[in-house]
């Protein structure tokens, strides 16, 4: 638990430090906060009740996406590209460890930047959409499962793939593009399933209860295929 | 085994058709400064990260303090402060959160780890620079910090890669001098890569030679020429060089003329000088002058290693 508690202490610290991430993050918070109240603005209306599931949890979704694929293949490459998993081999950090800590942290932030794209919302809502204050999805059982539940899910899987392309892509934009791509045809399933299906209370803890229990065994899966050294390119030749 | 610190028995790793390091032979006494010399890619930095379980040998046998770097890979890593070739500082940081970091790696608890960063940081010169981002850094302090953080768990053993590159001569001799501190007053040992031979000629109390994953020479860096056939340089009047034969000189002594009256006597054995200079004057050669010649550990290396400063 100490090696986690270490790993996890100077990943955060590192985080804080880190200004391209804090501006992806502090943009897409924006962005994906207001833009649904804009568009709302624009239409003069607040729809009915399952289409704003869709309407605003799509934002909230796309932006875990964004920060979750940007902040899980930093953590792997920038230390790559500064020699520092290289230190980490040469310590008594156990692997799953270096791992874990890389998973956690990016799927906290991906949760974090949800919860905001959350609150952002609610807010612009009533300050740009021009309405009083709506609870939006919130407002409904299905709709809370979906941006707490959901979210998490989501978040966790993201962070699990982006942090296992970082590990065998040398390279940031193409680990990035690499977990976006793997993120979106898994996610394929539920967008149909939210088309066709009504966002029943039942559907959605399904989805969330689904989407979580493949990120965990993808997760559980990693910690048993990880290997020290895949944390650098040139030991696996 | 008992007090050998590093112990290799026909130590190889091999990258697809490629031996990085072939068929290794050697150990390392436990409290000494060992120095690894060796040309770009001779395989000195692949024998480091076999040492401490980053590779797995392809055959043959490693120890480290003991144990084997592979399977028991954390009981070695615990006991060792590494410093690798990059050094691989995290840059986000200031230069004392990287030593925290090391600190909470190693388990220290709050005020002791707060101690020894503190102790560290001074004993290296950056007590100044301690709040600063490492990114701002130059090599020489980045160096400094490196050999800091290996050091901060207070190890067994410290396993160096190029620890002085970068530095200017002040710095070097702080390093050397913290090195052998090090190794004398703890009775550390140290494996210290490097490619600076008069350094390690001052440092090192062995030193081993590796050439193309293949070790050429090893022994204590003043003796390590005397493998050689011993040679002496005299200063001699009367002597032509075709008197030779007349002369009853040692068994395999054999003279070459440097200058007019300078010669150089090759022995068969370190033993033969006295009956040499006792030939020579019997056979009426004026002796003026009769120096033992030593070769150093440069002039070693180049003879085993050749001109080419890489691979």
């Amino acid at each position: 638990m100490s090696d986690l508690t270490a790993m996890l202490w100077k990943e955060a610290v590192e985080l804080i430090g880190h200004r391209r991430v804090a501006i992806i993050f502090a943009i897409v918070v924006v962005i994906m906060g207001i833009f649904p109240a804009l568009i709302m603005y624009h239409r003069q209306t607040i729809q009915a009740a399952n289409s704003l599931i869709f309407f605003g949890l799509i934002y909230v979704l796309l932006g875990i996406v964004v920060v979750v694929g940007q902040t899980a293949s930093d953590l792997v490459l920038h230390e790559r590209v500064g020699h520092t998993l290289d230190y980490l081999l040469t310590t008594r950090l156990s692997a799953p460890a270096i791992f874990a800590a890389k998973i956690l942290l990016s799927a906290a932030i991906g949760y974090l930047a949800a919860l905001l794209v959350l609150l952002v919302q609610l807010a612009a809502v009533g300050l740009i959409g021009g309405m009083r204050f709506h609870w939006l999805f919130l407002g409904l059982g299905a709709g809370q499962v979906a941006a707490f539940g959901v979210t998490a899910a989501l978040s966790l899987y993201v962070s699990v793939v982006g942090t296992f392309v970082a590990l065998r892509v040398g390279e940031q934009r193409s680990a990035y593009l690499l977990s976006v791509v793997a993120v979106g045809l898994l996610l394929v399933p539920f967008i149909l399933g939210w088309l066709h299906m009504s966002l029943t209370l039942g559907w959605i803890s399904k989805a969330a209860l689904v989407l979580g229990v493949i990120a965990l065994a993808l997760a559980a899966i990693g910690m048993r295929v990880f290997r020290r050294h895949m944390l650098v390119l040139y030991l696996q030749d | 085994m008992g007090n050998d610190a590093i112990e290799c028995h026909g130590l190889s790793r091999q990258f697809g058709a490629r031996m990085a390091v072939s068929d290794l032979e050697f150990s390392v006494p436990s409290g000494i400064v060992f120095g690894f010399l060796g040309p770009n890619g001779a395989g000195k930095t692949t024998t480091v990260r076999l040492m401490v379980g980053m590779l797995q040998p392809s055959s043959g046998s490693l120890r480290v303090l003991g144990h084997d770097p592979v399977a028991e890979g954390e009981w070695v890593r615990t006991r060792c402060g590494v410093m690798l070739d990059g050094v691989g500082l995290y840059d986000r940081l200031s230069a004392r959160r990287n030593l925290e970091f090391a600190a909470r790696i190693a388990r220290l608890n709050k005020s002791e780890g707060r101690q020894r960063v503190d102790a560290s940081l001074q004993r290296v010169g950056l007590w100044d620079r301690r709040e600063d981002r490492v990114s701002g850094f130059s090599k020489g302090m980045r160096q400094k910090l490196g050999l800091a953080r290996a050091l901060i768990a207070d190890p067994e053993m410290l396993i160096l890669d190029e620890p002085t590159a970068g530095l200017d001569p002040a710095n070097i001799v702080m390093v050397r001098e913290l090195l052998l501190s090090l190794a004398e007053d703890a009775g550390r040992s140290v494996f210290l890569c490097t490619h600076l031979l008069a350094e390690a000629q001052r440092i090192c109390d062995q030193v081993a030679i590796i050439r193309g994953g293949r070790l050429l020479a090893m022994g204590e860096p003043n003796k390590l020429g005397e493998a050689q056939l011993p040679s002496v340089r005299l200063t001699l009047s009367g002597y032509d060089g075709d008197s030779s034969t007349a002369l009853n000189l040692p068994q395999g002594a054999q003279m070459a003329r440097l200058s007019a009256q300078e010669w150089r006597a090759t022995l068969g054995d370190p033993q033969d000088i006295e009956a040499l200079v006792a030939a020579l004057v019997a056979g009426g050669v004026g002796v003026r002058a009769v120096i033992p010649e030593q070769v150093s550990l440069e002039e070693e290396y180049m003879r085993l290693v050749g001109g080419n400063a890489d691979e």
